[in-house]
């Protein structure tokens, strides 16, 4: 039932799986539980999903309360349909690994740029720095 | 418990009389209201111990709850008529209170046994049924005292255990709370065998309540006018709790007394409850209340999810600033028996069958579920439109929600209690449809919805409730988020706000127009924008019948003026006159400046040129000798003119600055125009002397002044002299200044040793000179010795002078006024 006709509101999501994107990239997966004026969002059985190029680990934690103003995306996630994905589901221990020689490789590089930047009396400031401006 | 007593001291806004059920369910509510209706910390603490023990021991509470619950089946005939009778009312309320160890409130416990009355109720039908499921669920919390009480299902269930098993703590906590609730003695119930326990200090809180509800009923209407604005705001909790708990108990197959008592009364005060209700829900108005200034402190905190049934979600009236918002009024003829936190359990196992049926017939039996309830509510109410899995019970877009306060519309009060089955049969009177939707776009709507919600809803709604942990989120705050949202649809200009949707529909409707015939006039409704009334945030003062003059009380609302500036415009002319005044008093102070500085050069031109090197020492002359001719063009008032300016030098001297100016540069001016600046101080002495009072700095005037005088030719000098007198009485004002004094003193000295020294001075040649000394001489005499100012020294020469023109008597006369010793005979 539409609840709030000629709209769209988060009611119909309520207690159907979801995923959602976090503004500092998290990728959490759960059952929308409950919402309010602020699309702050109540996940039940929450699973934080890491990807590292094809791998990916799901990581339990709960029940998370997302404040709305996090919150990148959100899509429903059909339970029925098929999974076809190329993704390869891996352990916790081994995506966590990953994901921090991943973390390490980018800072390397963006240190390098860093550095030759400067050499060049340049310089970039970092995209977070930004979402104040 | 302990939280219990302690807020029932903290909240002393309340009227005492209300009875403390009142308090205790606002203090209740204050936690409600934080944590969400029914999170009530015990509540959460149960679930997740059911819930808990759920994940752990699946298949376990069956086998052991068959044979307890069967043993409980007892307690709703006998049992608890029992123990109730055991206990005295208010005893069974504090065992309730105790039981619930950490907040048992009655406002919980109200909800409580109102769920409990529900749960009993279904409880009655189903256990008949001996549903294992049931049965294990409640054994599974039968052992052991719980922490606190649990859900509204549940703790039903351990209530009815406790109150049997636990009367000795009862009694403890009694006398402390047996003060509070003197009320509840006064309304009790006969507590007959037919009554419960349980239920009969609910049936009494609820008649209480009932009793208070009645009393309460003009409150919120007079809000305005009242000064109660902490009754009222306080008075919305505990009056909002009755209608929930009203309609839970009307359900309770145990409380056949209460039904009796309470349905004759639930209508009026439904809906007047309805009313304050909702307006509780309203955020106060942004404006300036207008009772004292300040927006009336809220018992609840503004924008907290709903604790009790609210079922006209959008029809207040945000910007109408009365409280009140007399809506159609929700009859909760068949309110389901469904409390209205059920453990995802309870409703899994109790509610199981019905919502597997997915649609629901019509003349279903009072074991509703929550979606349809809420689809009976809407359409009760005109609620949101909502299509979807039911179409039997609701006709599309039957339901026309007028959207806004004021007085209710006529038909609301027909809308009373429709029938539960089925859709109203007839079409409703055409109303004006004042929701934001135009009537088309709601029909395309809902028949997407209807399309849409079919075919997914069985599989969706299947799903769902197979999970256990569905509908945490209860009907009543979805709708109050969903209310959230459409009161900000409200708009008081809506072809500002949403010019093209108003447009297209427009268009749309003259279309219709055209094609269809006019007189269907479903087609051709004309979308009716709600209209925000605009009402007037201006605050008005306080004010006391019979006094004098409006209370101002500052508030956030209504600042406070600190500064009290008043703008001073003066006119025109004024200004001028001012500016111009100031101006040239710059202007003189700028010449004064300028020529000193010159002046300063002149003076310094002696030492460097005695130090400068030879070839530097013409160029230097050079340039003193300029410097010289500067100064003196500066006394003059025009350029071309030779001659030094009367006013120049009356404006320098006029300052301070400028008089010890001109006495410094008489030495440095050549002899022709220093005698002409002695003249015109001469001339001018007596505005001079005037303006000099304050300052008294003439007197540096004289060393320079006489040293120009002794440089003087007769001739000058007489005219100098002459000048002196002036005009008529000058010289009587002259006599008044010291330094005229002086200057006269120093003149006829002048003349005097000029005549004595030269015998051929040319000062005798003429008689002015005698005439002018005759003159002066009778003026000393004549003026009187308290005008006659003491010079600053008397020259020697002076009697001789005297000596010369005036006879013996007036010599010796003059001697002794002017005190001229008799030194140079």
């Amino acid at each position: 039932m539409n609840y709030v006709p000629g709209t769209s509101s988060l009611i119909e999501d309520i207690d159907k799986k979801h995923l959602v994107l976090l503004r500092d990239g998290r990728t959490l997966i759960g059952y929308l539980r409950s919402i309010d004026q602020f699309a702050n969002l109540v996940f039940h059985q929450t699973v934080e999903r890491i990807h590292v190029g094809k791998k990916f680990g799901d990581i339990p934690r709960g029940i998370f309360i997302v404040r709305g103003e996090n919150v990148v995306l959100l899509g429903e996630i059909d339970v029925d349909r098929p999974c076809d994905t190329v993704l390869q589901q891996v352990s916790i221990e081994e995506i966590l690994e990953e994901q921090r020689l991943e973390q390490q490789a980018k800072q390397e590089t963006e240190k390098v740029k860093m550095q030759v930047l400067k050499d060049r009396g340049l310089s970039i400031p970092k995209a977070d720095n930004l979402d104040e401006y | 418990m302990f939280r219990f007593q302690s807020l029932d001291d903290d909240c002393t806004l309340e009227e005492e009389d209300e009875g403390h059920v009142e308090e205790e369910d606002e203090i209740d509510q204050f936690n409600d209201d934080t944590f969400g209706a029914g999170a009530i910390d015990d509540d959460w603490q149960e679930e997740h111990k059911r819930l808990a023990e759920l994940d752990e021991r699946d298949g376990l509470g069956a086998g052991l709850g068959g044979g307890g619950l069967g043993g409980e089946s007892d307690l709703g005939g006998a049992d608890l008529s029992s123990s109730a009778c055991r206990l005295p009312p208010p005893p069974s309320l504090s065992a309730l209170g105790f039981s619930s160890s950490s907040s048992g409130l009655p406002p919980q416990d109200a909800e409580d046994r109102a769920g409990e009355g529900d749960l009993a109720e279904s409880l009655a039908r189903l256990i008949l049924d001996a549903d294992p499921a049931i049965a294990g669920v409640g054994a599974a919390e039968r052992p052991g005292p719980p922490p606190g009480s649990s859900g509204p299902g549940l703790s039903a269930l351990h209530r009815l255990d406790q109150a049997r098993a636990l009367p000795q703590p009862s009694s403890i906590p009694h006398p402390s709370q047996a003060h509070q609730h003197p009320h509840h003695t006064q309304h009790q119930l006969p507590a007959g065998p037919s009554t419960s326990g349980l239920p009969p200090p609910s049936s009494m809180l609820s008649y209480q309540q009932q009793q208070h509800l009645m009393r309460r009923g003009p409150a919120p209407m007079g809000q305005m006018n009242s000064h109660s604005i902490w009754e009222n705001s306080m008075g919305f909790g505990p009056v909002s709790v009755a209608p929930g708990l009203v309609t839970h108990m009307e359900d309770s197959p145990l409380m056949s007394i209460i039904k009796e008592v309470g349905l004759p009364k639930r209508p009026p005060q439904g809906r007047n409850d309805e009313g304050r209700d909702l307006s509780e829900r309203v955020p106060p108005p942004r404006s300036s209340s207008p009772v004292i200034g300040s927006p009336p402190v809220r018992a609840i905190p503004i924008g907290t999810p709903p604790k009790q049934p609210m079922s006209h979600a959008l029809n207040h009236q945000i910007h109408h600033p009365t409280a009140v918002h007399v809506r159609a009024p929700v009859q909760h003829r068949y309110p389901t028996p469904f409390p209205e936190r059920l453990s995802p359990n309870t409703l899994l196992n109790i509610a199981n069958s019905p919502l597997c049926r997915g649609p629901f017939p019509p003349g279903v039996g009072p074991v509703l579920s929550q979606i349809q309830r809420a689809q009976l509510l809407n359409s009760q109410v005109a609620g949101f439109p909502r299509g979807g899995p039911a179409p039997p019970l609701l006709p599309g877009s039957g339901g026309f929600r007028p959207f806004f306060g004021g007085p209710p519309p006529p038909h609301g009060h027909r809308m009373g209690p429709p029938p539960p089955h089925g859709p109203p049969n007839h079409t409703p009177p055409i109303r004006h449809n004042t929701t934001h939707l135009h009537p088309q776009h709601r029909r395309m709507l809902t028949q997407r919805m209807q399309s849409r919600g079919g075919d997914r809803g069985r599989t969706g709604g299947d799903r769902r409730s197979r999970d256990p942990y569905s509908n945490l989120m209860t009907q009543k705050e979805k709708e109050w988020v969903t209310k959230i949202q459409m009161m900000q649809l409200q708009s008081t200009d809506p072809y500002l706000d949403d010019y093209y949707y108003q447009n297209y529909y427009e268009k749309m409707e003259k279309r219709q127009e055209k094609e269809t015939d006019s007189s269907k006039k479903e087609h051709t409704t004309k979308l009716i924008t709600p209209q925000v009334a605009k009402v007037e945030h201006t605050y008005r003062p306080v004010q006391f019948a019979g006094s004098l003059g409006k209370l101002t009380v500052s508030s956030v609302n209504n600042p406070r003026k600190m500064i009290d500036a008043v703008v001073t415009t003066r006119t025109d002319d004024e200004e001028k006159r001012e500016k111009q005044v100031w101006n040239k008093r710059r202007q003189i102070l700028y010449t004064v400046e300028k020529m000193y500085s010159l002046l300063l050069e002149v003076q310094d031109f002696e030492k460097r040129f005695v130090q400068a090197p030879e070839e530097d020492r013409e160029s230097l002359l050079e340039q003193h000798k300029n410097n010289t001719v500067q100064l003196c063009n500066s006394l003059r008032e025009k350029e071309w003119e030779d001659r030094v300016s009367d006013e120049q030098c009356v404006m320098i001297m006029s300052v301070r600055k400028g008089k010890r100016l001109i006495s410094r540069i008489l030495p440095f001016l050549p002899a022709p125009q220093a005698a002409a600046v002695v003249m015109a101080i001469a001339r001018n002495l007596p505005a001079l002397a005037k303006k000099d009072k304050q300052d008294q700095v003439l007197c540096w005037l004289v060393e320079p002044v006489s040293a120009v005088i002794q440089s003087l030719s007769s001739s000058t000098l007489t005219d100098l002299l002459q000048d002196l007198q002036g005009s008529e009485g000058q010289l009587a004002s002259v006599l008044h200044n010291k330094f005229g004094v002086t200057l006269l003193y120093l003149i006829l000295s002048e003349g005097e040793r000029m005549q004595s020294s030269d015998p051929n001075c040319q000062l005798m040649d003429d008689n002015r000179w005698t005439e002018l000394v005759f003159s002066v001489t009778r003026e000393l005499l004549s003026v009187p010795s308290s005008s006659l100012s003491p010079p600053l020294f008397v020259p020697p020469n002076l009697l001789s002078l005297f000596s010369r023109y005036v006879d013996r008597q007036r010599l010796e006369l003059l001697q002794d006024k002017l005190q001229i010793s008799d030194l140079s005979r």
